[in-house]
């Protein structure tokens, strides 16, 4: 008789993991009501969030402290803010109801300050007739989007640029080298999935048609893949030939959110229905694994870029859970996943729990975004 | 009859061996060894100690006893079940003055978080290069705040001076550290990118001063989180979050002209321009290090050769710099983020201290020559440290300031084998916890030492132990005694 236990490969004990985030370690408070995104600037400085009281606002990451903030937001909450990439601009992206804004905090130096605004700049003057979307027959319709100046009271704040969609925006993705960003409008049917190119001040909408309600979208982190989740599926697009590649089927009945492995092969989805599921693009279409640790929506799910084998995910029920992840790079052996850390504090408020989440670039960190109108960094 | 009786006797009694480092309050040596009944403490140790058959002191000393690195703070019969020992054993005693604690002496209200202390008396470094120096009784405490002001206080919390708005030529954001050069000289540093110089003039009475700003340097590319100077060479050091160290001049004929990319551009500045009634002379820096991979937090001159630098990064690195030639000297590596730094003098062997993130401190040797780097491990903060200082009459003490809310006097002499969980080696524990005079009516355990980071610290022998914090609080505790010299 052979105990089945036993066959299964042994998993390595959390302390045998470490580092990862256990404590923490900074409280966020300013926010009224709640916070819905949060990101941690390239240079591992800064915290930028947003929240239902229509502010962005830019924080002293490792004490707390906020530095600036700005209303774009009259009614809407900001339902996203997410950075640039790279280390030659400081550019903050954010979004309240319909409206994307570029900005640029006071929080850098001249150089960097002229830079930042230069590159926003750069796109005037690019035709405003590209920013039209041709119907099938090629006729002219309304331009999808407007850039514009959002006028001088946001302006001597820093905000620079607004670009005006049809609906409300809930997601921004941004392309590794910072020219590109991607928005989600859910409800704006087959404009949901927008992209826009910031040296043009560009807006094309790249699918007439999409299978199902777009949730969230991704760039590949080195090939010119886009991927787009709906409810039930992930398909990625190879934007050269413009054709699908791949349709990812996670079996959850309603996705909140993806990231993909920094190598990336690999890919995890969080679900409302408590999923997180683990992809191996080499292997399947199909989950490697499944796993159901919360008992509330999850909402966020994200991998570590700066070197760590870590990932997180982020639920209504007011917890993140801390999760290692080793990808091997054998073909044959898959990934070695270990939950190793419950990390709780936020309060839920009205059923809400946990927004989203972020990683330090280059730190063991993570940053969560929650309901009761906190920040935390947890270290 | 007579052995049981001795057997008896013997049986509450144990053998110690009395030792110390200090000479002064050293035993002759035939009365070193003592049988002692098990059942004292440390308080019947140092009364046998005081005792006229033994160091017949005028006035009792109060003595502490380390016993194999530990404070013993049981009976020794305790001592010696915990540890499996019999009594049997000889017990080496090292007996030091005994350590007071840092009693609560006063605290100064700001409008806003308070970011850095530093201290001009006789003893503090700036007064210490003062031919006049400082007379007792007139001692100063520098405060930098996040409201972007500088105050100087005297030792009954009257802000004498507070430094003028940045539409005046002060700072445009937030201090984050600020030194007395002098008794006539302050240098700080902030958020805002910049490190002022400032003139500091007292009215005879010495009730009121001024701060007049002399000289502003430009040259980081971001916040300028910790500076040093060094009087006597008119150097100033500095550590910004853009990841160099800066060395800088006080003298405004020997600066070189500031980078004119990091003056004026854009409609910020130009704002900023229009709005400064005064001009106060800009300069650049002597030579910017641009060696660490993430934010610089820490850079202090050596304390025993002016001409080297120390600095600490969220790279995990302390880095040595020849001063004389601008160069990396030597690099060591810790295994976390590094958020402050100090030195330990006089120790013949030279050590530095260094926060982390990681809730401990690292205590390294920094010199080439040195077989192993971590030295030491000091844990027992439950959130980042932030903020370093010797004790001024110690060798072996010092203090730190942590986001947990917390200062902590450490006694390098008290150590015990780390376990395996802490990685080995040499662990240190804290021998006292100051807290916030602020947060003592409320007990509840703040999550993220929210309210109450203590984000500086500085230990003056004659002040005490001035520490600043999130609490908008300076605060003032006891320093002396607190740990103490040996051979002092
Ligand atoms: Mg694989």
């Amino acid at each position: 008789n052979i105990d089945p236990a036993s066959l299964l490969p042994k998993l390595p004990r959390p302390e045998e993991l470490k580092p990862f985030p256990t404590v923490c370690s900074t409280l966020f408070r300013g926010h009224e009501g709640r916070v819905r995104s949060l990101a941690i600037d390239p240079s591992g400085v800064w915290l930028a969030s947003g929240g239902d009281d229509g502010t962005v606002r830019v924080w002293e990451l490792l004490t707390g402290r906020q530095i600036w903030s700005a209303k774009i937001g009259d009614e809407e909450a900001v339902n996203a803010v997410r950075w640039r990439p790279g280390r030659d601009t400081v550019i903050l992206s954010a979004v309240a109801g319909e409206d994307v804004y570029l900005l640029v905090p006071p929080i850098v130096d001249p150089q960097t300050d002229a830079a930042s605004r230069e590159l926003l700049d750069k796109g005037f003057g690019h035709a405003t007739n590209a920013t039209q979307a041709l119907t099938a027959n090629g006729a002219r319709k309304e331009p999808v989007a407007k850039w514009t100046r959002p006028g001088s009271r946001l302006e001597d704040e820093g905000v620079l640029i607004k670009i005006t969609l049809r609906t409300t925006v809930k997601v921004i993705s941004w392309h590794r080298r910072g020219d590109f960003f991607s928005t989600v409008s859910p409800t704006a049917q087959k404009s949901a999935v927008a992209i826009h190119t910031l040296s043009k001040h560009l807006t094309q909408i790249p699918f007439r048609r999409l299978p199902g309600i777009p949730q969230t979208v991704q760039f590949h982190p080195s090939r010119p893949l886009f991927f787009v989740a709906t409810q039930r599926t992930i398909r990625s697009y190879d934007l050269q030939k413009q054709e699908l590649v791949k349709i990812i089927q996670p079996g959850a009945r309603w996705i909140s959110s993806f990231d993909i492995h920094p190598g990336g092969d690999n890919l995890i989805v969080g679900s409302y229905d408590r999923r997180l599921l683990w992809h191996d693009l080499d292997l399947s279409t199909r989950p490697y694994k499944t796993m159901r640790f919360h008992s509330k929506a999850i909402r966020a799910v994200k991998y570590h870029k700066g070197g760590f084998p870590l990932f997180a995910d982020a639920s209504d029920d007011g917890s993140l859970q801390i999760f290692h992840g080793k990808v091997v790079s054998d073909m044959m052996e898959n990934a070695t996943i270990v939950p190793v850390k419950v990390l709780k504090g936020h309060k839920v408020k009205s059923a809400l729990g946990v927004m989203d989440i972020d990683w330090h670039p280059r730190e063991p960190w993570c940053v969560s975004a929650g309901a009761d109108g906190t920040c935390r960094l947890w270290m | 009859m007579a052995d049981s009786d001795e057997l008896s006797t013997r049986q509450g009694q144990v053998q110690v061996y009395f030792t110390t480092n200090s000479i002064d309050i050293e035993l002759p040596e035939g009365k070193r060894q003592l049988l002692v009944p098990t059942d004292v403490r440390r308080y019947g140790l140092s009364q046998i100690l005081n005792s006229e058959s033994m160091l017949d002191t005028p006035a009792p000393i109060p003595f502490d006893f380390l016993i194999n690195g530990t404070f013993l703070r049981t009976t020794l019969d305790e001592y010696l079940t915990a540890n499996g020992l019999s009594s049997e054993t000889t017990l080496n005693l090292q007996y030091v003055r005994s350590l007071i604690p840092p009693l609560y002496e006063a605290s100064f209200e700001h409008d806003d978080w308070v970011s850095c202390v530093d201290v001009l008396s006789g003893s503090s470094t700036a007064g210490s290069w003062d031919v006049q120096g400082i007379t007792a009784g007139n001692e100063r405490i520098l405060s930098g705040s996040y409201d972007g002001l500088l105050r100087v206080w005297n030792k009954s919390g009257q802000a004498i001076t507070t430094s003028v708005s940045s539409s005046a030529g002060g700072h445009t954001s937030s201090i984050k550290s600020a030194k007395f050069i002098s008794t006539s000289q302050i240098a700080s540093s902030g958020l805002d990118r910049t490190i002022r110089i400032w003139k500091y003039t007292e009215s005879e009475d010495g009730f009121t001063a001024d701060l007049k700003p002399t000289m502003e340097l430009y040259g980081h590319k971001g916040s300028i989180d910790s500076i040093d100077v060094h009087g006597p060479s008119n150097r100033i050091l500095s550590a910004s979050t853009d990841g160099s160290i800066g060395l800088w001049t006080t003298q405004k004929s020997s600066a070189p002209a500031a980078p004119a990319e990091l003056l004026t551009s854009g409609p910020t500045a130009k704002r900023r321009k229009l709005t400064t009634s005064t001009s106060t002379p800009q300069r650049g820096p002597l030579s910017l290090m641009s060696s660490h991979t993430a934010p610089a937090t820490a850079a202090i001159f050596n304390p025993l050769d002016s001409t080297v630098a120390y600095s600490a990064s969220q790279d995990h690195t302390v880095r040595t710099f020849d001063l004389a030639t601008s160069s990396l000297v030597d690099k060591r590596t810790a295994s976390h983020p590094l958020l402050s730094l100090t030195a330990l003098p006089g120790i013949s062997t030279q050590l530095l201290a260094a926060g982390t993130s990681a809730r401990h401190i690292t205590l390294l040797d920094p010199r080439i020559s040195a077989a192993s780097t971590q030295v030491m491990t000091l844990r027992g903060h439950t959130n980042k440290i932030v903020s370093l200082s010797p004790d001024p009459e110690s060798n072996y003490g010092l203090i730190s300031g942590s986001h947990d809310g917390t200062c902590r006097v450490w006694d390098l002499r008290s150590s015990r084998q780390g376990t395996k969980d802490e990685g080995g080696g040499l662990v240190g524990e804290a021998v006292y916890v100051v807290e916030r005079e602020s947060q003592k009516a409320d007990s509840r355990r703040l999550v993220g030492g929210e309210g109450i980071k203590v984000f500086g610290v500085v230990w003056d022998k004659d002040v005490g132990i001035v520490s600043a914090g999130e609490d908008k609080m300076v605060q003032i505790n006891r320093g002396r005694g607190v740990t103490r010299a040996e051979g002092a």
